[in-house]
């Protein structure tokens, strides 16, 4: 189907599916604090996963066949591509790994931390998905120029995620004494499970800056047209998957279960 | 000499030592300045020792070269596809090659290296309990800031991890020898990835063995909180190479995956897939997926260790028990990485041997599967008297026992496989061989260790020893030596001694028989696990000392097969056509593979194990030359 | 036909073989050592049943395979190839579906099994147990006494309570056959009925740490007669060590101090607590210090700190109240 499609139409749906998305990212928001209910904030986060997999990571593509010789780019493309998801899996096993080690330790509990930074480090990662969409599509239909605009935009908004989360979240739940400080060896699992889990996503998120830096780069060398430009695909992927966890980490951190201190 | 001090091996060590002074220092020197103890008693403080390691293993990626094509990627410079080496004979070995061919027996020789490096810590240790007391590892006794019986724990425990690690590079070596030449293709789907992933294992396997003189550890390689939380600095080192190393087998199993989807001969279609390459992809999927959980759960003691973060330490409200369903989530799976390829090595090498097709090659094939699906739903088995939830030990007793039915498939179909053939028995075919009966050994003895009322009182004892050495016997060890005897004319164009081949297998196999059946025995009267002395009223010092000097037997023969192996490639008999016989394709070319291995890419034309078929084929060459190179 | 009825006859007699050379070894009717609990009558027996199915399979597979071996092997120079048999789909799901059936069997004798060990007795007796590195101890909450050593009345059945103090530890008297993890922070449940009268020993199956291999202790099955004559003399000892040194001495046990510090001069993993008091100790950093008051408060509070030469720092601090210390200490001073 992308195929067929043209470019503005490329970039509504890119727009049409941000709009679901930030339904659903309000939605669950209300959803926590009126009522408590877990399992539908489960059903929401997979249905959030559902959008971005599909939209947003194009997995369909997976399924492409090419119809050029095995030594075309189109070809290698589809190998590398396979080659990415499976990595992507395997990094989910450490996420899901987490999420297993959250629910044992926690329980129906959670740590008590500011609702209001953790709703806007959400929608910051949420928007700069959608530059991310918007950055990839205008590539694949070669626009260079759009592209760097774009990625500069996902990169700024990435960055003031990781901003927002390392140094004003961690610092703040620490201050305010909600969760034992980083490196404090009184830290119990509430803590620990809060600074694991948003450590470990916070590197991903890093890479993954590091990761747009170097196709930004390249971008602005010419390294990438319209049909050959895996690495811009590559570094959206990742980034959307990186937003793709944190659709599962805001909830089992924010909003499933209790605030304890 | 002067070869090797410019080799990307050599650099890669040095820029280890130099990045581990730096992260270390790093440390140590903001230790200082915030007015923290700088120095302890292994000379760095533990955080500045696990940094150290860490940018250690980075520097030596970087120092040893295997990273130059990412970065110059990075830099938007491109590179050709393919790289001829620049270097010829041994050197070839010690530096970077993007050949799978040449990457193979990279792994294979560490693997071999790191196999006589676990043996003789087996070695050491059983010595010493040929005889109740201590006799040489006494209390008096230091070395590396460990007494005798610390010494003991620490040479115990390094010897499961190293000799795991051993495995997961001999599988790799014969993965990534074979699959690509089964496949008809010129190399892996990611060449430098390939690289990589050895690459990595290499600083992964000096900071395991860096854990012995950093004071050791004392807790077997499970590394169960709370005691790994206690243990001395070594522990953080044991952790850190295990988990770059599991780096290594999720890289290269990514490759492997990629590689059977992407790269197959023209009509070789899911059901032609010479049977190693099911085996592959099973044991890949695992080796992908579940290694992620070891990673995770040795991260988390670390964290725990450096930053008091309480995960596992009950006193703050973490739980013990967790850590051991992480840890055997992958840890259980594992064991199916370490004998599926074996498995599949049997499969692939009995019909050339017994000049019949392979019997029920679809069964074969789809157990491998069924067994790597059921393997992820076993592995709270190890964990029946851990204190877990009373009702949760009999789902998990039931998903057990359910192996025994694909592997039964595997059992039965190989035995009507022989049945009837024309059985010759080289020195592959003896390994084959020994290697199904020691497997079978360590399969029936496994039922009683799944129903739990047994597995109370055979819970870490000697019997589980026995019994899982036995797997791992019969699952790697005899199929890594057979795979090593079948292909290494491929390799070198020359055949390893049969004479000595046989040696090794006729002095190996029945001290290996003594050996765990011994191990079993003392296990049911009381020998424990992980223990250094025992007590002499057991009466089991007999059954000990045959136990020791059916190891020496063991140790003995494997040097036969060192001597053997490394003669072979100067003096070996010549032989460069298709030796044993074989329909598969590697065979069809002379010996050894060229660079890019076949000249003509080939086409399938019939079933892998067709024997004793007239006129029938596996491949066909393509006449026309193969496309220009790159 | 003729090779399966040869092959038929075979497996028959092999398993048959393999059964008796097993019993033999006195390992097939029930596992070692002499079975000494109630809960060992049915592990026993279904290891039995394990044991004659194991012998079946090991003969049903290798006897074919040393069939062909012998018979259809390869002849000298001989290069045959086999008959062409690519398979049967009605014996692949034979040799699929048999065994699965027999998988369901054992799924049902395993829980059945587990079942009978898990046997609760309403009026079964609390024991509490308490394991660190490297030693047990026992509370009787009846009496109120702790001792080193388990006593347990034959045929009464005792449900011992045990806690870890540091690592993870095992439960485990061979002659019981049942095995049970000892976790800080959880206390799990230990059931048995002893059935015969004997000395046995409980060993530390979980590595707990340098001295694991000796985390032995005695455990003395006897006659409800014998038990209550010992019962009453553990509370007269308990009485009589009402005094500092006796509670010292209490303390040394629960707190599992003697599993490491010898009280006869022995070599064990800490240094011996005999003729300790008042001697001159060398510390690991080559200093000098008198053992007095000061000095063992200090060992028991902060271990690291104070060293001695030639003992690896090992030992975990004990949080103790002044009280408690001074009464080790007279303890300590009792033994020279």
């Amino acid at each position: 189907m992308a195929h067929t499609q043209d470019k503005s139409s490329a970039l509504g749906q890119g727009v049409v599916i941000f709009v679901y998305l930030t339904i659903l990212t309000i939605t669950e928001y209300f959803v926590a604090v009126s009522f408590n209910a877990a399992s539908l904030l489960v059903v929401m986060a997979v249905i959030k996963a559902a959008l971005v997999m599909y939209y947003y990571m194009h997995i369909y593509k997976l399924n492409e066949e090419s119809r050029d010789g095995e030594h075309s780019y189109a070809y290698k493309t589809g190998t590398n591509r396979l080659g990415l998801w499976l990595f992507l899996l395997s990094d989910g096993f450490v996420f899901a790994g987490l999420l297993v080690m959250r629910a044992n330790l926690l329980g129906l509990t959670r740590p008590h931390l500011n609702q209001m930074l953790g709703l806007a480090v959400t929608a910051v990662l949420l928007i700069s998905s959608f530059f991310m969409n918007r950055g990839e599509t205008a590539m694949k239909y070669g626009d260079r120029k759009e592209f760097m605009k774009n990625t500069l935009i996902t990169f700024v908004l990435g960055l003031g995620f990781l901003i927002g989360v390392v140094f004003v979240e961690w610092r703040l739940a620490a201050d305010e004494g909600l969760v034992a400080s980083f490196g404090n060896p009184s830290v119990g699992p509430l803590g620990g499970v809060f600074y694991m889990m948003t450590g470990m996503h916070a590197f991903h998120v890093f890479t993954g800056l590091i990761f747009l830096g170097v196709v930004w780069n390249n971008a602005r060398k010419g390294v990438y047209s319209a049909e050959k430009h895996w690495g811009v695909e590559a570094a959206a992927v990742y980034w959307h998957f990186v937003d793709l966890v944190w659709i599962f980490f805001y909830p089992a951190l924010y909003l499933i279960g209790t605030a304890v201190q | 000499m002067k070869g090797f001090f410019s080799s990307a091996l050599a650099r890669g060590l040095f820029w280890q030592v130099i990045g581990t002074l730096v992260g270390a220092g790093l440390v140590t020197g903001i230790r200082a300045l915030m007015g923290l103890s700088a120095t302890d008693t292994f000379f760095f403080t533990e955080p500045a020792w696990v940094l150290g390691g860490f940018t250690g293993t980075l520097f030596f990626l970087v120092g040893s070269g295997v990273t130059a094509d990412w970065i110059k990627w990075m830099r938007g410079i491109d590179t050709p596809d393919h790289h001829e080496d620049h270097h010829t004979g041994a050197a070839k070995y010690i530096n970077v090659s993007l050949d799978h061919k040449v990457i193979g027996i990279q792994y294979t020789l560490v693997a071999l290296v790191l196999i006589a490096v676990g043996g003789l810590f087996a070695l050491i240790f059983r010595t010493e309990l040929a005889a109740s007391e201590l006799q040489f590892l006494t209390t008096d006794m230091k070395l590396f800031g460990q007494n005798g019986p610390q010494l003991y724990n620490t040479l115990m425990s390094l010897h499961g991890m190293i000799m795991i690690v051993s495995i997961l590079l001999g599988i790799a070596g014969i993965m990534n020898y074979v699959v690509p030449l089964l496949l008809g293709a010129a190399d892996m789907a990611f060449p430098r990835l390939n690289a990589f992933s050895y690459w990595i294992a290499v600083p992964a396997a000096v900071l395991l063995l860096s854990s012995l003189v950093l004071g050791g550890f004392d807790t077997g390689w499970t590394g169960y909180p709370p005691l790994s939380a206690r243990a001395p600095v070594g522990m953080q080192m044991f952790f850190l190479g295990v988990f770059v190393a599991g780096w290594s087998s999720i890289l290269g199993s990514l490759n492997i995956l990629v590689t059977v989807v992407r790269m197959r001969a023209r009509g070789m279609n899911a059901m032609r897939m010479p049977i190693l390459v099911w085996a592959s992809i099973a044991t890949s999927l695992i080796a992908l997926t579940a290694t992620q959980f070891i990673g995770l759960s040795f991260q988390l003691v670390m964290f725990q260790r450096l930053f008091g973060m309480g995960f596992f330490d009950p006193a703050k409200g973490g739980n013990p028990v967790l850590f051991q369903h992480l840890f055997w989530f992958y840890s259980h799976p594992a064991v199916y990485v370490f004998i599926l390829p074996g498995l599949g090595v049997i499969s692939e090498l009995l019909p050339v041997f017994v000049r019949k097709p392979l019997f029920g090659y679809r069964w074969i094939a789809m157990s491998s599967l069924g067994i790597a699906l059921v393997g992820f739903l076993v592995w709270a088995h190890h964990m029946f008297t851990s204190g877990m939830n009373e009702y949760l030990r009999v789902p998990f007793m039931y998903s057990t026992l359910l192996v025994a039915v694909p592997t039964g498939v595997k059992f039965f179909s190989w035995v009507a496989t022989i049945w009837k053939g024309r059985i010759s028995t080289p020195t592959p075919m003896l390994f084959v061989l020994g290697g199904i009966i020691v497997f079978l050994l360590g399969g029936l003895t496994g039922p009683p260790n799944a129903t739990i009322s047994t597995d109370l009182h055979l819970h870490d004892t000697y019997f589980i020893v026995g019994h899982f050495h036995d797997t791992i016997f019969g699952g790697f060890v005899f199929p890594f030596f057979a795979a090593i005897y079948y292909w290494f004319p491929k390799a070198t164009g020359r055949r390893m001694n049969e004479t000595l081949g046989k040696l090794h297998f006729w002095l190996m196999t029945p001290s290996f028989f003594v050996l765990t059946f011994g191990m079993m025995y003392i296990g049911l009267i009381g020998m424990r696990r992980r223990i250094a002395d025992y007590d002499p009223a057991l009466g089991i010092d007999g059954a000990h000392l045959v136990l020791t000097i059916a190891a020496f037997l063991i140790a003995t023969s494997v040097l036969i097969f060192f001597y053997n192996f490394i003669n072979s490639i100067r003096n070996g008999e010549k032989a460069e056509g298709n030796v044993w016989n074989s329909r598969s394709p590697e065979w069809q070319v002379p010996s050894p593979m060229p660079a890019h291995n076949y000249e003509r890419p080939f086409e399938v034309v019939g079933e892998p194990y067709d024997y004793g078929l007239n006129d029938s084929g596996f491949v066909k060459f393509i006449e026309e030359p193969a496309k220009g190179k790159h | 036909m003729g090779h399966f009825v040869i092959v038929g006859i075979l497996v028959v007699v092999m398993a048959v073989l393999t059964y008796f050379g097993l019993d033999a070894t006195g390992l097939a009717t029930q596992m070692h050592p002499v079975a000494a609990s109630a809960q060992a009558a049915p592990i026993d027996q279904l290891w039995h049943w394990e044991v004659m199915v194991i012998s079946f399979l090991f003969a049903l597979i290798v006897v074919p395979i040393g069939y062909s071996l012998t018979v259809f092997r390869q002849k000298k120079g001989e290069m045959l190839d086999g008959e062409h048999m690519e398979g049967n789909a009605s014996l692949e799901i034979a040799w699929t579906v048999v065994p699965l059936i027999i998988v369901v069997i054992f799924a049902y004798f395993g829980a059945y099994s587990l079942g009978e060990v898990r046997r609760v007795d309403a009026n079964a007796m609390i024991i509490n147990v308490t394991g660190q590195q490297f030693s047990w101890t026992f509370e009787y909450p009846e009496y109120g006494f702790v001792t080193t050593e388990l006593y347990l009345p034959v045929d009464r059945q005792v449900v011992l309570k045990m806690q870890s103090n540091d690592v993870i530890h095992s439960f485990w008297v061979p002659e019981f056959r049942v095995k049970q993890d000892v976790v800080p922070g959880r206390i799990t449940e230990y059931r048995i009925t002893p059935t015969l009268e004997g000395s046995y020993k409980v060993r530390c199956a979980e590595l707990c740490g340098t001295s694991h291999a000796y985390m032995e202790s005695p455990v003395v099955v006897v006659d409800s007669a014998a038990y209550d004559a010992w019962v009453v003399e553990q509370v007269k000892i308990a009485e009589e060590s009402k005094t500092p040194e006796g509670q010292g001495k209490l303390l040394a046990t629960k707190n599992g101090c003697i599993g490491c510090h010898s009280v006869d001069g022995a070599a064990m993993t800490g240094p011996t607590w005999f003729g300790l008091y008042g001697s001159e100790v060398k510390l690991a950093d080559g200093s000098t210090v008198t053992a007095d008051d000061a000095f063992i408060a200090q060992s028991i509070l902060e271990p690291t700190v104070t060293v001695v030469e030639g003992y690896p720092p090992v030992m975990p601090p004990y949080v103790l109240t002044d009280e408690e210390i001074s009464n080790l200490i007279a303890y300590i001073k009792t033994l020279k």
